[in-house]
């Protein structure tokens, strides 16, 4: 490998994940790769590393790990990274700062819109259809209530 | 003891036969549910909180603060609202500047987050409040010849320093509710694997899945015993969907924590819902007398 290649650290990046909540914890990672073994999208895929992405982030990798179809979104939120890590960076806090970052520079799959959009307008991530109605009747359960889109609307997004 | 009960969307509109055997088996054990006004979506700590984590803290405090003003803990009732309202309350209670921040936004609609609550899953709240000991003496019918295939899912258990319910890679919580019932249950290679729901790569989860059902199976379980109606979804709708793609017929029938409970204190097999279920369950028939 020629001297040109050789991957520089982009700060830039760093700063920016900073700023992110939990955005911090990326710097604390000193490689051992604890949190590999028993991470479960890592054993099934073969690909995704949370070590790996966490080299990414304290590199400055904004390509690899800021798009829509990055590896982290492979990431089975399972927290077993969370328990191994002797360093407690929290590996799965650092891909959901990584996801926040994506949803930010709007880089999140449509999913994350589709879902969070519902929370925001409906309050719930299904949908109440006539079955939901009927059934809460036969089970003599209480009727659906509102959700209180209003506030919900009121407190989020703000900086 | 009163309880405010937090059943979450998934429960409340697609699986609300859960809420209803809930409902019925903390009665009979001695939970006093008081439900109230005003819940949303916990909300969600997959996808809205890789959406923005603090909109996340404020909508999931602002469920909490309505819990508070009332005065009794949150009982939850699945690992997806565990995981967010349980982790956010002990967060919040620990953190105060994000507490602070927080409360700016819930200030807007005239609401404070305190941390005066616990929110526990209902199952935690079983085993610490009630004791199983005392779950076991309401069994009229001991399922005496079921055997439940464990499966723990993530959120109950883990980051385990937040939740302080279990070691979460030997834990037993669920174990013993199972065994309260009379049933026996089954620890196999992937108890502890998880459903794979959050992974956008649809061949990692169902590899999951496949796992997990195979290994059930291996071990010679009648059915799968879970607390979660997220992972429910994924192994009995998504087993049936499994099955029509890779032609295979796996035929492990799932069953919710409480309507295990339901059926052996005597409750009918519709009135848990278990007739609801996509994937049969002639095994639970055989071992639950009518
Ligand atoms: S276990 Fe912690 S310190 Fe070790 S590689 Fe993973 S994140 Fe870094
Ligand atoms: S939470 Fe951690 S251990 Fe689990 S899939 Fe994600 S990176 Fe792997």
């Amino acid at each position: 490998m020629s001297v040109e290649n050789i991957q520089k650290i982009n700060f830039e990046f760093r700063e920016k994940l900073n700023s992110v909540a939990e955005g911090f914890r990326h710097n604390f990672c000193y490689q051992c790769g604890a949190c590999v073994g028993d991470c479960p999208a890592n054993n099934y895929s073969g690909t995704f590393n949370p070590r790996i992405i966490l080299l990414k982030a304290l590199l400055g990798m904004e390509k690899d790990l800021i798009s829509p179809d990055s590896e982290i979104w492979n990431c089975t939120n399972c927290y077993t990274c969370w328990e191994r890590c002797p360093q407690d960076v929290r590996p799965i806090d650092v891909i959901i700062a990584l996801k926040n970052l994506c949803q930010r520079l709007g880089q999140a799959p449509d999913i994350i819109h589709k879902i969070s959009n519902s929370v925001m307008e409906s309050g719930i991530t299904t949908t109440v259809t006539s079955a939901t109605v009927r059934r809460r009747e036969q089970y003599n359960l209480p009727p659906v209530r509102d959700y209180a889109v209003d506030e919900i609307k009121k407190i989020i997004g703000s900086k | 003891m009163k309880y405010i009960p937090f059943f979450g969307c998934m429960m409340t509109t697609k699986y609300p036969w859960f809420e209803a055997a809930v409902r019925k088996t903390t009665a009979v054990i001695g939970m006093e549910l008081v439900d109230i006004e005003g819940f949303t979506c916990c909300p969600d700590p997959i996808y809205f909180q890789a959406y923005d984590k603090i909109d996340w803290y404020t909508i999931a405090a602002r469920n909490i603060a309505l819990a508070e003003a009332v005065g009794h803990d949150i009982i939850t009732t699945c690992s997806g609202c565990t995981a967010t309202l349980s982790e956010v309350n002990l967060t919040l209670k620990k953190d105060m500047e994000l507490k602070d921040k927080v409360n700016k936004r819930l200030k807007k609609i005239g609401m404070k987050y305190n941390g005066t609550i616990n929110v526990r899953h209902a199952v935690t709240v079983v085993r610490d409040d009630i004791g199983f000991d005392r779950v076991a003496e309401t069994v009229t019918r001991p399922l005496n010849h079921l055997k439940v295939g464990v499966h723990y899912g993530c959120h109950l258990l883990k980051p385990s320093h937040v939740m302080n319910v279990d070691d979460p890679d030997h834990p037993t919580i669920l174990d013993r509710f199972i065994e309260a019932t009379g049933a026996k249950p089954i620890h196999h290679e992937k108890t502890l694997l998880c459903c794979g729901r959050a992974c956008m790569t649809d061949s990692i989860s169902s590899n999951m899945v496949v796992d997990i059902l195979e290994s059930i199976k291996a071990n010679n379980a009648d059915c799968m015993g879970l607390i979660c109606p997220t992972c429910f979804d994924e192994f009995d709708t998504g087993q049936i969907i499994l099955g029509r793609k890779l032609k295979r017929n796996f035929s492990v029938p799932v069953i919710y924590s409480f309507q295990l409970l339901g059926l052996a204190q005597g409750m009918t097999l519709e009135e848990v819902g278990l007739n609801m279920h996509k994937v049969k369950f002639d095994k639970i028939l055989e071992a639950v007398p009518a």
